[in-house]
């Protein structure tokens, strides 16, 4: 059975009352328990802003960070993600624009911009336990993330940007 | 001049980069209506058959579905397609590939959709699977189209078949070799999909990614039989694209459903549908025999093409004429024979895709030239710079172009890439260094005899803002950024002064197509033919309301201003102009892609042309090849938006990384194995080189008042070839099939005693 036709169960489905935090608001959702958490982002809640292109785990377009560990939100269920905090791409600008937005912007690091929200998301997650990484820990963080777009040059401009950005100030 | 951020005057932030990386940004898939369904597509699931009965009776009983569409309830034409409308909407008796559409549902979930899919229950008849040109052209075949199996024939001959034979006995060297190239997937990381609106008045509202919102609404208004002013098309942003959202995909099934149901339906494609039901790069066939004299002048060259077009016809005839077209390249050869043809088969549809054609030939025709190099001992650039077109020289199919020294310019500057010039040092056990340098000439637009029109409108608003209107889309490729570079440069206002509307057919007009390297030149053009006329207009209002001369008047950031110099502030804001106005500014245009005036259907008129060095790595243990640098030489004329630019080039350039090393859509009996991204490969950021260069060439030829062409395609054409020399300096071996095999590299190795494994002791040396 595929991941896609967990979530298209109509009959028989177990529901759950899902309680977990969403960028900080707490929500509760009576849910299917094999509902996906990119459908809850983006169907239920309207946060379109993770996105959705292959749902087997392997593009990276839908990553969030749930308890501070980036996760494909394709691949996880209502049940799995009970009482955890989930952060999106909404979250990274909820005040001002997050520098890892910054230096994307700055050096081009998008196109049409659709992997951009699970890019930003994977390097949150690098940076904030490693805020200075080498070029070969940026690729293998960035690896789960495919972009067809870009070549992936300018993201790596942005992620040394960041990086010369965050060591000046 | 090396295009990056220090060297680049106009480094701006793209304007719809903030809403992009802060996931604000509604793509149209992102869109929800009020009382909106969720729409599926059943696709045949099988390759060739008779259907023999439908019956969507259960799926209708289901709870929460709306409607469950089939060829019947089709109100106008059973087919579409941007020239032949030979793809039905729904099959009605034959099913021609995997990917053809059978019904449709609208339901009241996306989750009750896809179970009512699952319900519709469709009798097939199999037929034999035709899943190769050579089988759909043989005897035995069954005819899939009433023209036959046949799409297209194209040729250019300069020379009959028996008469280059004897040019062949006079040759020094000559080189006869097959290339075959893969069925490449557009990978765009948003899949096909959108929402249709019903209005309240009877009309459509389609919010759904296309290249050309128009000829979209064209098609729609012939399959719903509904007037085309009542269906407005809205179609940017598109979340990747590269030539695969040009032909309808959801749209049909969409409007369908919303009009029967009278109520919103969003349809977005699972990836699977996507990849069984979507465009592929065709696959080729090609064989090139190509002779030279002692010294590497190419004296004939015969090439024959067979190219897989899958199920219906979409853009194929095209493409095929753009592979006839650039057979010889940027060379000029006296005696030239070439001929293609394009077949239909059961296999997944082929149409168009970044390069459109040129990828595939110039693979071949490049790696020809290498290879006769090889022969008479010459390099890769004597050869090249032997056989040369010059600034005066014709097109390649003999019509008239504008003069250019592109060729020239990107082969002496490539030449003296780093690349190139640095000593390997084959130390390293395990690995083997090479580099290797190709080149292209691709042209822009549509070519002669095919309509490739677009229009602009230049307009002060009731607000204030000068507003610019094109129907292009922005795929990605960053076009607003380079309107609005555009408008700033050529009318003096600020960025907040402009107002950028495109894709939108009820508010632009038309365009053309979003497509063929053409956008960028389309809106330089219309921003240049209508600043003038518009600015008189302007500027005389201006005078009229402040009693200022108007040869006193001039545009500025944030009204007009006097030409005095030490003023700090405009004379009157275009805010209030616009207020003091009854009749605003407006002018709109219409104009034409620059086409040769030489009646060749066809035939393309402007060309850029690009140069690729790279480096790479063959491992002696796996024959994976890695690319290690890379260096693009574009010259396209002036560079407009040097971030669009570089990003367009670099992404191209992996992109056909991927088309060289890795990508294939593998079809087996007319189905597709690889059919999401943990088989399809695409390039990570893991297997791109490790540095990447670009460099623009500028230049035009004195009097060329062209503007800067499109740079969308240039940067994937000749990698291939680039990549396959690069692996031969290394091994010595030459690869023929793309992508490149390990296995292949491997048995190459072990044959000339190079690999790490040794054949007779099994064992790792």
């Amino acid at each position: 059975m595929s991941i896609e036709n967990l979530s298209s169960q109509t009959k028989n489905t177990t529901t759950i009352l899902l309680n977990c935090f969403i960028n900080d608001n707490e929500i509760v959702l009576e849910v299917p328990a094999t509902y996906r958490l990119v459908d809850i982002l983006r169907k239920k809640l309207d946060l379109t802003g993770t996105k959705i292109s292959c749902e087997v785990g392997r593009c990276g377009a839908c990553s969030v960070l749930m308890n501070g560990n980036l996760v494909n939100s394709c691949l996880l269920m209502a049940y799995q993600i009970q009482g955890s905090s989930i952060n999106t791409i909404e979250y990274m600008s909820k005040e001002s624009m997050n520098p890892i937005q910054q230096a994307f912007l700055e050096e081009g690091a998008l196109q049409c911009g659709y992997c951009t929200p699970g890019m930003v998301m994977a390097l949150k997650s690098l940076l904030s336990t490693n805020p200075s990484p080498s070029l070969e820990e940026i690729e293998i963080a960035l690896s789960g993330n495919l972009c067809r777009c870009t070549g992936y040059n300018g993201i790596i401009r942005a992620v040394s940007r960041y990086i010369e950005n965050s060591q000046s100030s | 001049m090396e295009l990056n951020r220090k060297h680049s005057k106009r480094w701006f932030v793209r304007p719809d980069g903030a809403k992009k990386v802060t996931g604000q940004l509604k793509y149209l898939t992102d869109l929800t209506f009020p009382n909106m369904l969720y729409g599926r597509i059943l696709r045949s699931g099988i390759p060739h058959a008779k259907i023999m009965s439908i019956n969507t009776e259960k799926a209708l009983r289901l709870c929460g579905v709306r409607a469950v569409l089939t060829y019947k309830d089709i109100p106008g034409l059973n087919g579409f397609g941007l020239i032949f409308p030979d793809q039905p909407v729904f099959c009605k008796d034959i099913v021609r590939f995997e990917g053809d559409a059978i019904a449709a549902v609208a339901a009241d979930t996306d989750e009750i959709a896809a179970a009512a899919i699952k319900l519709i229950d469709v009798e097939y008849q199999p037929l034999t699977v035709m899943d190769s040109p050579e089988v759909a052209l043989s005897n035995e075949s069954i005819s899939l189209h009433p023209s036959g199996n046949v799409l297209h024939r194209a040729e250019y001959k300069t020379i009959e078949d028996d008469e280059i034979n004897q040019v062949f006995f006079s040759c020094h060297n000559v080189i006869e070799e097959t290339y075959h190239t893969p069925r490449q997937m557009h990978a765009y990381m948003e899949t096909e999909g959108g929402v249709v609106v019903p209005e309240k008045d009877g009309s459509i509202t389609v919010y759904a990614a296309t290249q050309h919102g128009f000829k979209d609404r064209m098609q729609l208004s012939r399959i719903l039989n509904m007037d085309e002013k009542n269906i407005r098309v809205v179609s940017s942003p598109i979340g990747g694209s590269f030539g695969g959202k040009d032909e309808l995909n959801v749209q049909p099934y969409a409007s369908l459903l919303a009009l029967t149901t009278n109520r919103p339906v969003k349809i977005h494609q699972k990836r699977n549908d996507s990849v069984i039901a979507g465009l592929k790069r065709h696959p080729m066939k090609i064989t090139m025999k190509t002779g030279v004299d002692e010294k590497g002048k190419i004296l004939a060259h015969v090439v024959r093409i067979v190219a897989d077009t899958g199920a219906y016809a979409t853009l194929g005839p095209a493409v095929l004429d753009f592979a006839v077209e650039h057979a010889t390249g940027p060379y000029i050869i006296p005696n030239v024979n070439v001929e293609g043809v394009s077949v239909y088969t059961n296999n997944g549809i082929s149409g168009e895709f970044r390069g459109f054609g040129g990828n595939q030939i110039t693979f071949a025709l490049e790696s020809q030239l290498d290879r006769l190099a090889e022969s008479l001992n010459i390099s890769q650039y004597d050869i090249r710079l032997l056989n040369l077109r010059k600034t005066n020289d014709l097109g390649p199919l003999g019509q008239r172009i504008v003069p250019t020294n592109g060729a020239f310019d990107v082969l002496e500057q490539i030449n003296h890439s780093s690349i190139l010039n640095k000593p390997f040092s084959q130390t390293e056990n395990r690995k083997l260094k090479g580099s290797g340098l190709a080149i292209t000439m691709h042209g822009g637009g549509l070519g002669y005899g095919r309509p490739d029109p677009s229009g602009g409108r230049l307009a002060l608003t009731k607000e204030g803002k000068i507003e610019i209107a094109f129907g292009f889309e922005e795929v990605g490729q960053g076009l607003i950024g380079s309107i609005e570079i555009m408008m700033i440069e050529e009318l003096g206002c600020s960025k907040d002064d402009i107002s950028i509307v495109i894709g939108d057919t009820g508010l632009v007009p038309p365009s053309g197509s979003s497509t063929a390297s053409r956008s960028t030149n389309m809106a330089w053009q219309g921003i240049r033919t209508m600043k003038n006329p518009w600015l008189r207009e302007l500027l005389s209002n201006a005078s009229i309301v402040t009693e200022e001369k108007v040869e006193n008047l001039k545009m500025g950031p944030g009204g007009i201003w006097s030409i005095d110099d030490d003023v700090t502030v405009p004379i009157i804001t275009y805010k209030k102009l616009a207020q003091s106005l009854i009749n605003l500014p407006t002018i709109t245009s219409q104009y034409d892609f620059p086409t040769t005036p030489d009646p060749i259907v066809g035939g393309h008129y402007l060309y850029s042309f690009g140069a690729i060095a790279v480096e790479v790595e063959v491992d002696k243990l796996t024959g994976k090849v890695k690319v290690t640098d890379v260096e693009h030489t574009i010259a396209a004329g002036p560079v407009v938006n040097p971030m669009g630019f570089l990003g367009q080039i670099e992404g191209g350039g992996i992109m056909a990384l991927g088309f060289t090393i890795m990508e294939d859509s593998l079809m087996d009996s007319g189905k597709y194995v690889t059919r999401n991204f943990d088989s399809y490969l695409i390039p990570t950021i893991k297997d791109i080189p490790s540095h990447t260069k670009v460099n623009a060439i500028e230049t035009l030829v004195e009097g060329d008042h062209f503007g800067p062409r499109g740079v969308g395609e240039i940067g994937t054409v000749a990698v291939a070839p680039a990549i396959i020399a690069a692996i031969h300096d290394a091994t010595g071996y030459w690869v023929n099939k793309l992508p490149i095999s390990p296995e292949e590299i491997l048995n190459a190795l072990t044959k000339q005693n190079k690999g790490l494994f040794n054949q007779q002791s099994k064992e790792l040396i």
